[in-house]
């Protein structure tokens, strides 16, 4: 696949490291006018053995071969220009990220998720989240380490963090580091691809004054864990593939391990890590298929090629991924807020118990009956009457152990036979609620929420002693079983079954649909006709019967084993994510995000504004970058097909490889969103923003063959300037600095940039006045206080929609308490206070310009303490 | 790319292939031209011409057996019949498709002299009942039904198979229980099909034609493969589908006359180009409006669809209520109504409870909500934001900053950033007592934006949008109801997403005007629009309400399901015979479809990685014939199903139509492609520089037409298995019908 083949490395292609096409190589195309040519694989040496650091012998060398380490210019490593650049940088990107990074000094907006989880890992509690497990576990570790006090919930957005000693420094740094570490990677990605330093430079001085990049990775978030393994990852893959003249040399072996680890780990943050999985899987088929049409590799070889890629880019990702979940199982192993997501089995891994129960089940046993469906709970009923329809009991599912969720099953006419009569497929049953001794009964009323003509109320009917009538008639039937008596008689656990309401021919069914305040909010039980056999099945979970035998056979769940956990988790997660679909203020469009035309209001308090936007310079040029290496290709292949054989002496394609890699990358990580119905925000831009700016400095490296070498430092200086003193421009916005109204009024680039200018002074004088003012609080002043204004509680109610889904949803299944009534009233309770402090201090900023409404927070006691609170904080 | 596709290239040229030794007929370099002016003998096109014949008849026969069955409205003929209907009375509705079919449906009740007095309301609605001559409504569906099979046969013919390859093709088409079951009810799908198929016959003939360009020939297929492609558009957007399968052969066809080796100059290759912008864009484009200007010739009066429209466009019409419209005037008391839910703007003496149920807090000011019905508390005065202009009593214009005063509780309405009482990111609305300071006068200022309907505020026909100065929200207002401290009305909020469709409100009234004292005012004469505006004005309407239709259906599926014919969908059912229409395909034709179709990728995936690897697998004709006829039937499959994963809307089985189709014929060109050695050829016109070739026959041999003649009994005898659902002509017992359900998601009525 040498010089016949170098061609047939399409735009999917990674980018070719010049030195092994040295042949063809001219004076253009080398690197010989700049500096420094010794280039070590500083990655390589710093991050793994130490023992061989090894350089690219450079281009003037016919060999294009790799060789142990020797600098042509007798230097050591750690004098060359290149470490030197990488060092100073790294440096600045430590001050330009990192500088104040404690503040604001409370939650701010997903800090809420993130922070909020990282106390469940310590708690050791179970949830549920859209995400994958790494990254919350690397803050939860970092918590752990700095002494975070688990009982702090991050419930809430604007709670202060100085107060109960949160370690949360320690906690963003965590993610300001990996933030940081981005910038070197961007380096060395682009000089490994084999650009000139000017180039690496520009890359990696584009991605520290990215104010988008550094507001994303200042606080306690998912991008900069996954941003900094996705370019980790390219950088693996660039190293790689530079290796290919030594395939299944031990760097070769190395690099493609480090790849897959990669992959794994970028998998591993967040969904999107499999926009780098399709990349560097495309780049793989493109490699495997120049291969095989490598007449000189003979298929044995190209098999061995294929396994070995197959092992490092399936095998160890997957590996990564499952072993992050495995330790996210392990720390987990309590019952938690997202137990109700889970299904009954999977609950029994997390401390929940059920006692064994006896298989066979006879009349008269007092059951507890499990809705298939969903994971909505068990049949239930309580005192509560419907507000609608019959207005007889409501017959609801509920998702906690409770005695309300007790029926005793009688025969036909109502009563219970002396001795044992096991139930049948067939048999025709009544069902007794214990504790208030009402049927389960069905007529031809509409249900409290379903409209549809098929459905039919479900009511508790009757009383003590009440001898029922024909509608509280049920036909059991089998629909599923595990073998085959289970198939014939009704048996806990094993026998899956429908019941069918004799006189109007419906089946009993729930679904997802809740049922109003009056209800609880529990999910809504109908008899529906022709439903969907799904959501009409149902389970015997506990039963019990006084006259069963000693040695009757006892059934219980069956814990699934990891792989059953992990499959379960992650389906759970995708359907969850998939409903993420309601609007949001601030999301939006793919087609929006490659020319900036909003960003995302963060963080609003005292006058000062955290706002999502990025570095217009940076962000347009890249864009400019994309459409001209668009424009190029397009051309070129064009004038292709019409017999011009344009390669400027290998310029050509030096540019269509290596930039055509990054432009792959970037297209993937950019056009798969637009078959994505959820919403979206500007952030999910970024891995691919990261990708634009890589293609930017390519871009710039052609742009610059032709000047001499001066002459490249002084466009490098100037554009960076540029992007440097816009970056400057909006660094209040990424800070949550102090700023004023004209400067910030002057910022806005395009009108689209929804950042309200009227809430900063006219002048900077006026923060120290409103401090000033702040020293001494004067009973009612705390209206005047600015309650996070509504546009703050952003991301709250964003990504919150995942919690609010477990609140609402399920609740909390108290552990031990096996049917206690008591406990379940617990966790009502329990459930109560948690809504009340869900309380959005919504109080209103009255009138910005300061009016106050005294009245409020005299009346609602609660509010005293966190606004006494906020005061000492403000002080 | 282009590096490997060169040497691609290279390698495929260099070893010529001897042509196969079994052409009997041999045309050497010196014979004269006309020699090879058809590889067929007359014989032969006899032969093909009965089979023509025979297969034509037995698709009318299989479309209009007992058409007259049932004489009651299935399934969508609810639609599509009430929308014939109101083409016969002239006004006007709202639909997602095109206008073409329904045109056509119309048409054909015209002649037979149907006056749409009937409205097709229910399934199940009796025709004889009801004296709507529905036989012949149905004739069309399914004459172009039938109609589809003899161009099956010949698009098949023109690319060069041999008459089994084409027979077994037409067979499978005619007895498909779903192509049957669809195209003979009052539906679009036969129409869009027909038009399909008469598209890909075009466009075969067309590039037969390529040696001659610019011949009279030439120009007459391409004209005709637009035309075709805009009346297969004009019924159904999917219709685009079949304008990509073009498209992309079209564009692949440039792409090779560019290739400097065809050595062409850029001239005449600008002339291809320039040629087929206009026979494949432009010709279809005006088509496609022509249909468009008919449907708003015919459609002149005001009927069901007026409400989908813009005000504008409403005032077109004949008895539109938007000629009553007023101007209104500063100090006018008005009612304001929102677009999308029907409420009014409403306001009550009662309060915001200060604390909701959730713990959050609010403002406790006065209620502002959306009442359904009128009432004196919807009343609005309406008050400029300098009170000279209120005075004065000026005309409301666009983007006037105004404030509104509750009438029966003098208070003025007001927006300010409390959360809304269901909505966190939403602005509380409500209202502040004239009696109070004005201190907070920036707060209940508000700019009228008009989105139509001139540039003044005029009552019925101006929609507006509410927009917070101080704040920038829209007031908004949606379905969620308050709780009983609000009555259950709807909640008013301020929306932060400003572009929102359900921003816009309309005034429907001016307190103590009505319209007769207004005639000076405004005129009621129809007014006129041009064509180009309503057109593009009804477009978007139909692309965005396609998109909209996201209500789930009982028996919709996903595109995945369809090629395996997972489930079916009930048309009809009559209680009291246990009949039922149940609309599904053949499963044993569609399953042996699906395997030639991972066939075709299987052998195309082989080809191409051999190839690779130096080896050439296939005679470089037939290979050729692989690629271009078979392959080209094959992304007509692609393009008419993969697109249908990318909608969100609710998707039917009876989508996969045309993609059956297509799939269809890649069964039996796999049919001939393993069991027929060689190909016909060359079946291209001879232009003048196109040297002469070697004629080439096929050999079909006897275990070709046997696994043929197996192949169509299979079909056949799986079609007359489900036919009684298909017609819904006679019901099967209950154990027949368990016979019948291969697959236990197909869902049967009476199946117990």
């Amino acid at each position: 696949m040498r010089n016949g083949h170098s061609s047939a490395v399409d735009q999917t292609g990674v980018p070719v490291y010049r030195g092994s096409q040295a042949a063809r190589g001219s004076s253009l195309v080398g690197n010989s006018s700049i500096t420094t040519d010794s280039r070590q694989s500083l990655d390589e040496s710093r991050e793994h053995h130490n023992h061989g650091k090894v350089v690219y012998s450079n281009d003037n060398e016919d060999s294009g071969q790799f060789t142990k380490f020797k600098s042509r210019r007798s230097l050591p490593w750690y004098q060359s220009r290149e470490l030197q650049v990488v060092g100073a940088i790294t440096l600045l990107s430590l001050i330009v990220r990192l500088w104040a990074i404690d503040y604001p000094t409370s939650v701010v907006f997903d800090e809420v998720h993130f922070g909020g989880f990282a106390s469940k890992y310590i708690r050791n509690s179970f949830f549920m989240d859209v995400h994958p497990p790494l990254a919350k576990m690397l803050i939860a570790l970092t918590g752990w380490l700095f002494g975070l006090n688990p009982s702090f919930d991050f419930k809430e957005i604007g709670m202060d963090y100085i107060e109960p000693k949160v370690p949360y420094v320690p906690m963003r740094l965590m993610c300001g580091l990996m933030g940081v570490a981005i910038v070197p990677m961007a380096f060395y990605t682009v000089r490994n691809s084999g650009h000139s330093i000017h180039a690496a430079t520009l890359a990696a001085l584009l991605v520290l004054f990215e104010n988008s990049l550094v507001t994303q990775s200042r606080l306690i978030l998912l991008d900069s864990p996954l941003i900094l393994f996705t370019a980790f990852t390219v950088l693996a893959w660039v190293n790689f593939h530079n290796q290919r003249n030594n395939a299944f040399s031990d760097d070769w072996f190395i690099w493609l391990f480090l790849t897959g680890v990669g992959l794994g780990l970028s998998g591993s943050v967040k969904w999107v890590g499999l926009f780098i999985i399709a990349t560097i899987g495309t780049s793989t088929i493109n490699q495997l298929w120049n291969l095989w049409g490598d007449l000189k590799i003979s298929p044995r070889s190209w098999l061995n090629h294929f396994i070995a890629r197959a092992v490092c880019l399936i095998v160890v990702p997957v590996a990564v991924y499952m072993l992050m979940f495995e330790i996210h199982f392990l720390i987990l192993h309590n019952g938690g807020d997202g137990d109700g997501f889970m299904s009954a089995p999977f609950q029994m891994t997390l401390g929940h118990s059920l006692q064994d129960s006896p298989l066979s089940v006879a009349f008269g046993a007092t059951v507890s009956i499990r809705h298939q469906g969903t994971k909505g709970g068990y049949l239930h009923s309580h005192v509560s009457v419907y507000e609608t329809g019959s207005k007889q009991q409501q017959i609801t599912l509920y998702p906690h152990k409770d005695t309300n969720n007790d029926w005793i099953i009688q025969k036909k006419d109502g009563t219970v036979p002396e001795g044992l009569e096991y139930i049948q497929h067939g048999d025709i049953i009544r069902l007794m609620h214990v504790s208030t001794n009402k049927r389960l009964h069905s007529h031809d009323h509409k249900p409290p929420m379903t409209e549809d003509e098929n459905h039919f109320e479900v009511s508790g009917y009757g009383y003590k002693d009440f001898a029922g009538d024909a509608n509280d008639e049920w036909r059991v039937e089998i629909v599923e079983s595990n073998d085959e008596e289970s198939g014939k008689f009704l048996h806990t656990l094993n026998t899956k079954f429908k019941l069918v309401h004799t006189n109007m021919n419906c089946d009993l069914f729930s679904h997802k649909v809740k049922l109003p305040k009056w209800a609880f909010e529990q999910q809504e039980v109908t008899c529906m006709r022709s439903a969907v056999l799904a959501k009409t099945t149902w389970v015997i979970e506990s039963n019990i019967h006084a006259n069963y035998p000693e040695d009757a056979p006892m059934v219980n769940y069956k814990k699934p084993g990891f792989l059953g956990k992990f499959l379960e988790l992650n389906k759970v997660m995708w359907e969850t994510n998939a409903g993420l679909v309601e609007s949001h203020p601030y999301d939006s469009r793919p087609s929006s995000w490659p020319l900036l035309k909003r960003g995302i209001s963060f963080w609003g308090k005292e006058q000062k504004h955290i706002y999502l936007v990025g570095n217009p310079v940076t962000w347009f040029m890249s864009t400019a970058a994309i459409v001209i290496y668009i424009a190029i290709r397009g051309l070129l292949f064009l004038r292709d097909k019409r017999g011009y054989n344009d390669d400027f002496n290998g310029l050509r394609e030096y540019y269509e490889l290596s930039g055509g890699f990054f432009f792959v990358a970037w297209a993937f990580h950019y056009f798969p969103f637009y078959l994505m119905d959820r919403q979206l925000f500007l952030h999910h831009y970024l891995p691919a923003l990261y990708f634009a700016i890589l293609l930017l400095s390519v871009t710039f490296d052609l742009a610059c063959r032709f000047i001499p070498n001066r002459a490249r430092l002084v466009a490098l200086v100037l554009i960076a300037s540029i992007a440097i003193y816009s970056f400057r421009v909006r660094a209040p916005l990424t800070y949550g600095s102090e700023w004023i109204r004209s400067e910030c009024e002057a910022s806005k680039v395009l009108t689209t940039w929804d950042y309200d200018c009227n809430q900063y002074p006219d002048n900077y004088a006026q923060y120290a006045a409103n401090a000033a003012a702040k020293v001494a609080p004067i009973e009612g002043t705390t209206g005047a206080e600015e309650p996070a204004a509504i546009v703050d509680s952003f991301e709250r109610d964003t990504d919150l929609q995942e919690q609010q889904a477990v609140s609402e949803g399920d609740g909390v299944i108290d552990a031990g308490a096996a049917g206690a009534a008591g406990a379940a009233a617990a966790a009502v309770a329990e459930q109560e206070a948690e809504d009340a402090q869900i309380t959005d201090p919504a109080v209103s900023k009255m009138a910005q310009d300061g009016e106050i409404e005294p009245t409020f927070d005299f009346e609602v006691p609660v509010e005293d303490d966190e606004v006494s609170e906020n005061d000492k904080n403000d002080a | 790319a282009t590096g490997s596709e060169s040497t691609l290239r290279q390698r495929s040229t260099v070893p010529k292939h001897t042509p196969p030794t079994d052409s009997n007929t041999a045309a050497t370099e010196d014979a004269p031209k006309k020699v090879i002016k058809s590889v067929f003998t007359s014989a032969e096109k006899t032969n093909s011409l009965i089979a023509l014949a025979g297969l034509t008849a037995l698709a009318i026969v299989s479309r209009f057996y007992k058409i007259n069955e049932p004489d009651e409205v299935v399934f969508d003929e609810v639609h599509f019949g009430k929308f014939a209907s109101y083409y016969l009375r002239g006004s006007y509705f709202f639909d997602v498709h095109p206008p073409l079919a329904k045109m056509m449906l119309a048409a054909m009740g015209y002649f037979i002299g149907y006056d749409g007095h009937f409205l097709f309301d229910n399934i199940g609605d009796k025709y004889n009942d009801n004296n709507v001559p529905y036989i012949g409504l149905r004739a069309l569906p399914a004459f172009l039904g039938a109609m589809t099979v003899p161009l099956v046969y010949m698009t098949m013919r023109e690319a060069g198979f041999p008459i089994l390859t084409c027979a077994l093709a037409a067979f499978f088409v005619i007895f498909d229980n779903m192509l049957v079951t669809q195209t003979r009810l009052i539906l679009l799908d036969s129409m869009l099909v027909f038009f399909m198929m008469c598209s890909i016959y075009s466009y075969v003939r067309f590039y037969k034609t390529r040696n001659n360009p610019f011949s009279l020939k030439w120009w007459s297929w391409m004209i005709a493969t637009g035309i075709s492609i805009a009346l297969t558009t004009s019924v159904k957007m999917v219709g685009l589908f079949t304008v990509a399968t073009i498209g992309v052969a079209v564009i692949w066809d440039l792409w090779e006359l560019l290739d400097i080796r065809r050595r062409l100059t850029m001239q005449q290759f600008m002339n291809h180009f320039y040629a087929r912008a206009i026979g494949l864009i432009l010709i279809p484009v005006v088509v496609y409006l022509f249909w468009f200007y008919v449907h708003f010739a015919i459609l002149i009066n005001s009927g069901p669809g007026d409400d989908f429209m813009s005000t504008e466009f409403q005032e077109t019409l004949k008895g539109n209520t938007m000629a009553d419209g007023i101007y209104v005037k500063y100090g006018d008391n008005i009612t304001i109504r929102h677009k999308d839910t029907s409420v009014y703007l409403h306001s009550h003496a009662h309060n915001y409870p200060l604390r909701y149920d959730d713990g959050r807090i609010s403002s406790a000011g006065q209620q502002v909500t959306g009442y359904s019905h009128e009432d004196p508390n919807n009343l609005w005065q309406i008050y400029s934001d300098n009170v000279e202009n209120t005075k004065i009593g000026n005309q409301v214009k666009d983007k006037d900053v105004i404030r509104l005063l509750h009438v029966a509780t003098s208070s003025w309405l007001l927006a300010h950033d409390v959360a809304s009482p269901t909505m966190t990111t939403n602005e509380e609305i409500t209202t502040y007592s004239t009696n109070e300071d004005g201190s907070r006068f920036n707060e209940t200022t508000f700019q009228i934006i008009l989105e139509s309907g001139g540039d003044k505020l005029r009552t019925m026909a101006s929609n507006f949008k509410l927009l917070h100065q101080s704040t920038k929200v829209a007031i908004w207002t949606h379905s969620q109801k308050l709780p009983d401290w609000g009555f259950e009305q709807q909640e008013v909020n301020g929306n932060k997403n400003l572009v929102q469709k359900s921003n816009l409100w309309l005034s429907d009234n001016i307190e103590g005007k009505n319209a007769s004292e207004i005639d000076q005012e405004s005129s009621k004469a129809v007014k006129t629009r041009s064509f180009i505006l309503k057109f593009l004005e009804l477009q978007g309407k139909m692309i965005s309400h396609n998109a909209g239709l996201t209500d789930s259906h009982p028996y919709q599926s996903s595109p995945i399901e369809w090629p395996f014919l997972v489930r079916g969908i009930s048309f009809w059912t009559e209680n009291e015979t246990r009949k039922q229409i149940y609309l599904i395909g053949n499963p044993l034709g569609m399953w042996i479809a699906v395997a030639s179709l991972a066939v075709i990728i299987g052998v195309s995936g082989a080809d191409l990685l051999s190839r690779r690897r130096g080896f050439y697998p296939l005679n470089q004709d037939v290979q050729k014939r692989f690629y271009y006829a078979t392959g080209f039937f094959f992304i007509g499959w692609i393009f008419h199903y993969i697109p249908f994963f990318l909608m969100g809307r609710a998707l039917f089985l009876h989508h996969y139509m045309p993609a059956l189709v297509f799939s269809y014929m890649v069964l039996a060109a796999v049919h001939g492609f393993i069991f027929i050695e060689g190909v016909d050829g060359p079946i291209s016109d001879p232009g003048p520089e196109t040297r002469p070739r070697q004629l080439q026959r096929a050999i079909v041999p006897v275990i070709a037409y046997a696994t043929g003649i197996i192949l169509m009994a299979i079909h056949l005898g799986s079609f007359l298995f489900f036919a009684p659902l298909s017609y819904g002509t006679s019901a099967p017992s209950v154990a027949g019908l368990a016979r019948r359900k291969f697959l236990p998601q197909w869902d049967y009525h009476f199946a117990k």
